[in-house]
């Protein structure tokens, strides 16, 4: 009875002893592509949102960390010619169905510059639809969801229903991500005010 | 040659895992609210049962009765997650827009069905027509009702504006609701072309008899 129960266990950790080395060599073969992508399309992302900067510094080390419920995960100090013309800030928050990463960017006139949603797990065709290019949450003036906060200032009211239009049916997701957006917002404001005041004087 | 035609036929129509042996619906009903993630998963759910099938099949003397569940599931978990990594290295937009339901292929019942009940008794080439019947029938049933539920609930085909600006949205085939509705009308209209090709068929043999009765 026990040689049946170890010649079972045998065949069962060889099985899986194929499968494990099977799929090291398509982790291996697939990991650099994956990783890139990411930072290919972060790269994109900001380009898009500052497409006359010519820097983007990274200033991770001075801005990372939690703030107001969000996880700002990396910061970029953008630059034009060596002035500085604003931030690019990534967070990321909990939202309806998981996290989602956000990119905001923030010029210098304390004004928000465009959001990018990067990653969000929430319910496809509901919440997702931050996502969505041809998601409008204003249908006569085409705008996104993550569009409509394009020029908003910061000073500007940040609520749900009122100041920011909702995306339909995702409620919960329209205010979480708005949320996020608020405090990248109010961290690269800070870091700003920060800057300029430490090169004033 | 005729035998595997006739296998890959069951699968598109007379065994149509969605709409006659109603399996694998929760995924199903998900992913279709467009027609880009309906053809991706369609697409990957056939490459995870033709290699789970064939696979199982070529081996199906070497795994022991009482352990077979789990040797079939190290099979699929490690095919679905081939493909999981394929699609985010080569097509990350379109793995972004499926989300988790690429993952969860692994424990979708169409294959474990497929492998458990066809392939673990049949031989590999069989395995290869019920494969891709089974997975091209699952297919064209996920397209049809996503070109509807994104038509309808988003004015839009494969992410491409088709409707005028002046239609407004019907929120609700975007929504389960609206899912279910147009699922069903997809089964009423298998029924349809099921009873048609029996009929057709009886007709075929019933003039077959008479020409041989004289």
């Amino acid at each position: 009875m026990t040689k049946q129960y170890a010649k079972l266990g045998f065949i069962l950790a060889a099985f899986s002893l194929v499968a494990c080395v099977g799929l090291s060599f398509v982790y291996a073969a697939t990991k650099d592509r994956i990783a890139n992508q990411a930072s290919v399309q972060l790269q994109a992302s900001l380009k898009e949102l500052f497409p006359e900067a010519d820097a983007f510094k990274d200033v991770t080390a001075d801005l990372g960390g939690s703030f107001k419920g969000a996880t700002l995960d990396a910061a970029y100090l953008v630059e034009r010619s060596g002035a500085p013309m604003g931030m690019a800030v990534k967070a990321s928050g909990n939202s309806y169905g998981g996290p989602a990463t956000l990119l905001v960017g923030v010029g210098i006139d304390r004004r928000i510059a465009g959001v990018r949603v990067l990653d969000s797990k929430d319910t496809p065709g509901l919440g997702y639809n931050a996502m969505n290019p041809s998601y409008f949450v204003d249908k006569a003036t085409k705008k996104t969801f993550p569009g409509q906060f394009t020029g908003k200032a910061l000073t500007d009211g940040f609520a749900v229903k009122q100041d920011v239009a909702a995306i339909a049916a995702a409620t919960i997701t329209s205010k979480a991500l708005t949320g996020i957006i608020k405090a990248s917002g109010d961290a690269a404001q800070a870091y700003l005010e920060h800057t300029s005041s430490v090169g004033g004087n | 040659m005729n035998r595997l035609w006739k296998q890959f036929k069951q699968g598109l129509i007379y065994e149509n895992p969605l709409l006659m042996l109603m399996i694998g619906l929760c995924s199903a009903l998900a992913v279709t609210t467009s027609v880009s993630n309906a053809i991706g998963m369609g697409l990957a759910m056939t490459f995870v049962l033709l290699c789970s099938e064939v696979m199982i099949s070529a081996f199906r003397k070497t795994i022991p009765e009482s352990i077979r569940m789990p040797i079939f599931i190290i099979v699929i978990a490690a095919f679905t997650t081939i493909i999981d990594y394929t699609m985010q290295a080569y097509f990350p937009a379109l793995s972004k827009s499926m989300g988790v339901f690429i993952p969860l292929i692994v424990v979708n019942c169409i294959i474990m069905g497929r492998v458990e009940a066809f392939a673990y008794k049949q031989k590999p080439l069989i395995c290869v027509a019920d494969a891709l019947g089974m997975g091209l029938g699952y297919t064209w049933v996920l397209v049809g009702i996503a070109a509807i539920r994104e038509l309808l609930g988003n004015g839009t085909l494969a992410g491409i504006q088709v409707m005028p600006d002046s239609f407004q949205p019907i929120l609700f085939f975007t929504l389960s609701p609206g899912g279910f509705l147009v699922f069903a009308l997809f089964i009423s209209l298998n029924l349809w072309l099921k009873g048609r090709m029996q009929k057709s068929a009886a007709a075929k043999a019933e003039a077959k008899n008479q020409e041989v009765a004289a």
